[in-house]
């Protein structure tokens, strides 16, 4: 069995693709690791979840519970959100002991 | 100890479900995930007992309930393993939502149902109802006459289902205690033969460690259309495939199966239409109309998914009148489900005969040989009606 992977451009190429029935892989799955990096959720919601750097205990509660793993520590250990992935579902902000995530609207 | 009845040769009594258990056991699949539910019980019980006994190397799920024994069958058989299972009745029901999902990710696990009517009112004897309501899944679907057809359908059905060209998941039916708590005589093969015949499964994309592969996504309306044209393309493939896997069976034992099997088609002026185990008395009451110089014959639909619409034309275009006898039902539709099917497919065909629809043996309730005499006979009466004659319940009490 090959191992199939794709590099970002091919990936970027293969997701743009308008697959027909002929050549979409059998049951519409995907053969290649890694395609949800290609699926921005940020887009899903005008909200945004917001560190206070003050506040924030650095519990790792936030960086944990995200779905969508749009939470990364930074080196002083405070969550830092890609906005390009937080969807606005506001679990960091519900869940932080320290009430240090605000949903913000960022349209605004 | 209970002995996997391996042996090729010679026949062994065994109930239906005996004879399902046994030749699963003959397959090996590598993974079983099952829930015990009457009249079905008997096949994953008979199965555990060679588990334990180390006759299969099978990993066996016990699960909870019947949707979580079809989520297991799709999660392994996504991996690229051979699975089975059985269910019946409300079984098959609570498994509903998986079954789409199996079919539309193109796994092909093979299900025994062991046809039961459906609740309510609570009812546990025969009728096909759990799986002609099942038309709609995805599945193929098959239907035994006896303990040896479903016997050899356990075997049938990984041939077809795993064929590249369908992977197509697949059920087969055997009615409810007349067939699954039966004894009957049935010639059992073995592993030699099902090495031979079921050839280790290909999947183009497994998901196993190290080959990281999504199955089972999303697909909003810009894919959607695209993967269930293709399920749609998966079926069309099965109607190729499932003769020649019949005719590679025969060769093979000497038992020869059809999608359509006639019987006394030659000259017949009338037919009736059955599917599962009502066929095996429609022969005998056909041999008997037929001593009587009735020129009657009949038609076995042994494949119910993809419907043989072409080869029931073929099979019934030199006839006048036929009765379909259904053993399931569906209310506020034209007709039964095999009614209605065989209805639609002759429409298109000049040379068609009429069509009337008798629903029997409804909730495990006996047809006896002067039920399907009565059919024939309603057959004959109606026969040039110029107006649609309504389907008739047979046997019923005002
Ligand atoms: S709002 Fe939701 S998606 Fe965004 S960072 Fe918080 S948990 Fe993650
Ligand atoms: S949960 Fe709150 S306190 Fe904990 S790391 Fe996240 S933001 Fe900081």
């Amino acid at each position: 069995m090959t191992k199939n992977t794709l590099n970002d451009k091919e990936m970027q190429e293969w997701i743009e693709t308008e697959w027909g029935y002929e050549k979409l892989p059998m049951g519409g799955s995907v053969p290649y690791p890694g395609s949800s990096k290609f699926f921005k959720t940020g887009d899903w919601s005008p909200f945004k979840a917001v560190v206070d750097r003050e506040k924030c205990t650095k519990c790792t509660t936030c960086f944990f519970l995200c779905p969508d793993s749009a939470i990364k520590m930074d080196e002083e250990e405070i969550p830092v959100m890609d906005f390009d992935y937080c969807k606005g579902c506001g679990i960091c902000a519900e869940e932080c002991p320290s009430d240090a995530i605000e949903m913000k609207d960022l349209t605004k | 100890m209970t002995k996997a009845k391996v042996t090729k040769g010679k026949r062994i009594g065994m109930t239906g479900d005996e004879a399902v258990a046994n030749a699963a056991a003959v397959i090996n699949p590598d993974v079983v995930a099952a829930y015990p539910i009457t009249p079905q019980t008997i096949i994953v019980e008979h199965f555990s007992d060679f588990v334990h006994d180390g006759e299969v190397d099978t990993e066996f799920v016990c699960v909870e309930s019947e949707h979580s024994a079809m989520s297991a069958c799709v999660g392994a058989s996504a991996t690229g393993a051979r699975v089975f299972t059985a269910s019946a009745s409300q079984g098959v029901a609570l498994m509903f939502e998986i079954l789409f999902i199996a079919s539309a990710s193109r796994l092909p696990i093979v299900m025994s149902v062991a046809n039961r009517a459906l609740s309510g009112p609570i009812n546990i004897h025969g009728e096909l109802t759990d799986q002609t309501v099942c038309r709609d899944t995805g599945w193929i679907s098959l239907f035994s006459e006896s303990a040896q057809e479903a016997y050899d359908n356990t075997f049938l059905a990984f041939k077809i289902g795993e064929h590249p060209d369908v992977s197509l998941p697949v059920m087969f039916g055997l009615d409810g205690f007349i067939l699954t708590h039966a004894l009957e005589g049935v010639f059992p093969l073995d592993r030699k033969f099902s090495k031979d015949f079921l050839p280790e499964r290909e999947m183009v994309h497994p998901t196993i460690p190290g080959n990281p592969v999504s199955s089972g996504l999303l697909a909003l309306p810009n894919y959607y259309m695209e993967v269930k044209y293709q399920q749609e393309l998966a079926m069309d493939a099965a109607r190729k495939v499932i003769p020649k896997a019949f005719e590679e069976f025969g060769e093979k034992t000497g038992r020869y199966y059809k999608s359509v099997e006639g019987y006394q088609m030659e000259d017949a002026e009338t037919a009736l239409v059955t599917m599962g185990a009502l066929s095996g008395t429609t022969k005998f009451v056909v041999d008997k109309l037929r001593k009587e110089g009735e020129k009657v014959g009949m038609i076995k639909v042994k494949t119910y998914r993809p419907f043989p619409a072409d080869d029931l034309a073929k099979a019934l275009k030199d006839v006048d009148a036929v009765g379909v006898i259904d053993r399931d039902l569906t209310f506020g539709a034209p007709g039964a489900a095999l009614y209605t099917d065989l209805k639609t497919s002759l429409y298109d065909y000049k040379d068609r005969p009429q069509v009337f629809g008798y629903i029997a043996g409804i909730g495990g309730r006996d047809v006896l040989v002067k039920d399907y005499e009565y059919i024939y006979k309603q057959v004959l009466k109606n026969k040039g009606a110029e107006k649609a004659v309504p389907v008739e319940w047979i046997g019923l009490r005002k």
